[in-house]
């Protein structure tokens, strides 16, 4: 693309040569552009047919859902099978909307604390250079390469001498320091210039007033991220390992015990399949939508 | 307040960071450096779990590195089952970070329709956590109605006429003399494709939140100096994604690596097996060697990765 602007012609002259030139070479043809949207489409399709499979089966009455050869879609959508699960878990000993209040207790508070722990962590870690934080960081790093469900026996050790056995507090608590958030947060961090945390300094903010009116909002993508993420693996958890009271017991975990009951609970089944699958989701669409409009300007003026 | 006044600024800068730092590394200390110490301590000793002669809860015996001779001179699959969960972490590893950038790329871009492709294309995110890939495995199982072979063999008949033979491409692959190495990684890769997918959600937004933050300034001057669009690429988008492509490096061993053979193979020496020494010496030896791995790749792409301040 090396053309140089020869003598008596005009700016504008040159800019139309340009753009004639890189109108020619880089549009893509018609043809190449079906193809890659036919690829597109197959893929799309490959990604939201799980989900689509999750919301019919809900919606199936049970001979449909037992029907051979299988089918995707549903054919008469019927809500029997939400009538069903709340039927069936009003007469059980924990009533329903009890296993959602539970799981959404230890997701929102573990999610929250996590996010906010870790971003607390990371931005001394990243912006000040403090005695112990080299060390602190590596720690975390091996911390991140260590296959957490082989440590359950100690955990528990930990958990029950800390007497909060049997407590949403044995869920969330651990997650608050869970190194991955860090880790993410830091890498996010070292991308917010120096100069922007000078100037706010100079603004007369304090450190606190550093972190959350200059730091928190430049890295709002990133603990948008940890969120997500967090809240998916809390979501997922079944707390069998601390949780033994019935009433403390998250909404995976009566998933597993109806789902266990087969062929005479599938619709109920299904039903809590939605739930379970609903709720994380639109907590993630939520969260993604902001992500992906945070406009992010740096703020500075060089 | 009036103690603080005595102190000079950068230890005051230093106490405040302290403090900043101090919920996350109580806990942190309290319930992972814990762990690990307690697991470091078991793989060395001779574990014994329950009531015995007097003992309550658990107690530790040193034996002497037996545990560790055991796992590597005695134990049927274990270095079997590391050199594979390490060889499946290094090929899906370039795969998930190409796909997951080509991904934020696309979902960055201004498009008609973008706001459905996007709520489409982020579902790997949501597929690949465990509450939502078991409420899909549940659901697939309704449908097949736990008649697997019966459906295993609709599936055959329905396939009959449309299979493609592979083994023709690869006869004429190897003709073209096209190295069998690239022809395994090529055939591994496709057949990954679903892992790949459902493995590269977080990534994914993580490079666009990376792509977002990346100053409109930058892109304009490149627009202005006439740069290409492929030029804007490889000057502005790939340096500035850089560090994160690190990061994702990072992110995607360790959730591979807790996803493999390995891992479960621990998983199961202690808890069915009830070996605990054994069981922590192969988390800890696995530990170890992703961590090595991980110092290597970071060492490489380091040399490479552009940090903008």
């Amino acid at each position: 693309m090396a053309v140089k602007v020869q003598r008596g012609q005009t700016f504008s002259e040159y800019w139309e040569f340009r753009r004639s030139r890189r109108a020619r070479k880089l549009n893509r043809s018609r043809a190449g552009n079906a193809l890659l949207f036919g690829l597109m489409v197959i893929c799309g399709v490959f990604m939201v047919l799980p989900l689509v499979m999750i919301v019919n089966n809900a919606l199936k009455p049970p001979e449909e859902i037992f029907r051979f050869p299988p089918q995707i879609f549903v054919r008469n959508p019927t809500h029997e099978n939400f009538t069903d699960l709340f039927v069936l878990m009003s007469n059980s000993w924990v009533p329903f909307s009890r296993y959602i209040l539970n799981t959404l207790i230890i997701s929102g508070c573990g999610t929250a604390g996590h996010v906010l722990c870790a971003s607390l962590a990371a931005y001394p870690l990243t912006k000040h250079r403090f005695p112990g934080a080299k060390l602190l960081f590596s720690m975390v790093i091996l911390s991140m390469m260590f296959s957490w469900t082989v440590t359950q026996i100690p955990n528990y050790m930990i958990i029950s001498a800390l007497g909060i056995n049997n407590t949403y507090l044995a869920m969330i608590l651990p997650s608050w320091s869970y190194g991955l958030g860090l880790y993410l947060m830091k890498q996010f961090m070292e991308q917010i210039p120096d100069s922007l945390i000078e100037s706010a300094r100079l603004d007369g903010a304090g450190e606190l007033g550093v972190f959350w009116r200059i730091i928190m909002p430049n890295v709002k993508p990133a603990w948008l991220t940890l969120a997500i993420f967090q809240f998916q693996v809390l979501w997922s958890n079944t707390g069998s390992l601390f949780l033994r009271d019935e009433e403390l017991k998250p909404l995976q975990y009566a998933m597993q015990q109806i789902a266990a009951g087969g062929a005479a609970r599938a619709g109920a089944a299904a039903a809590v399949a939605f739930v379970l699958a609903a709720i994380p989701i639109t907590f993630f669409l939520v969260c993604q939508s902001s992500i992906l409009e945070t406009m992010t300007t740096s703020g500075l003026k060089e | 307040m009036k103690r603080n006044r005595m102190l000079t600024l950068p230890r005051k800068r230093a106490l405040t960071g302290f403090l900043f730092v101090l919920p996350f590394t109580a806990g942190f200390l309290l319930f992972y450096v814990n762990s690990i110490v307690t697991t470091v301590r078991m793989s060395l000793s001779e574990v014994t779990v329950g009531v015995a002669e007097g003992v309550r809860g658990m107690s530790m015996q040193w034996n002497d590195f037996f545990n560790y001779i055991r796992a590597f001179s005695q134990h049927a699959t274990f270095k079997q089952d590391l050199t594979s969960s390490l060889l499946n972490m290094l090929i899906d590893l370039p795969l998930i970070i190409f796909f997951s950038l080509f991904m934020a790329l696309f979902l960055n871009q201004k498009f008609r329709g973008r706001t459905v492709a996007r709520a489409i294309f982020f579902l790997p995110v949501i597929l690949g956590a465990p509450a939502i890939s078991e409420a899909i495995n549940m659901a697939r199982a309704l449908m097949v109605g736990g008649i697997s072979p019966a459906s295993a063999e609709v599936m055959a008949s329905l396939g009959a006429g449309t299979t493609i033979d592979v083994g023709y491409y690869l006869y004429m692959l190897g003709n073209l003399a096209v190295p069998p190495v690239l022809i395994n990684y090529i055939i591994g890769a496709v057949a990954r494709i679903n892992n790949v997918i459902t493995a590269s959600g977080v990534q994914i937004v993580i490079f666009v939140a990376a792509l977002q933050s990346i100053a409109p300034a930058l892109y304009e001057v490149a627009k202005i100096e006439g740069a290409t669009s492929y030029e804007t690429f490889w000057k502005i988008t790939f340096p500035m994604v850089s560090p994160l492509i690190v990061t994702n490096v990072v992110y995607t061993i360790v959730d591979s690596f807790a996803k493999s053979q390995i891992v479960t193979l621990s998983y199961d020496t202690i808890f069915t097996d009830y070996n605990y020494g054994l069981g922590a010496v192969f988390s800890l030896v696995s530990s170890v060697a992703v961590c090595l791995i991980l110092l290597m790749v970071g060492w490489l792409l380091s040399r490479r990765t552009f940090y903008h301040i």
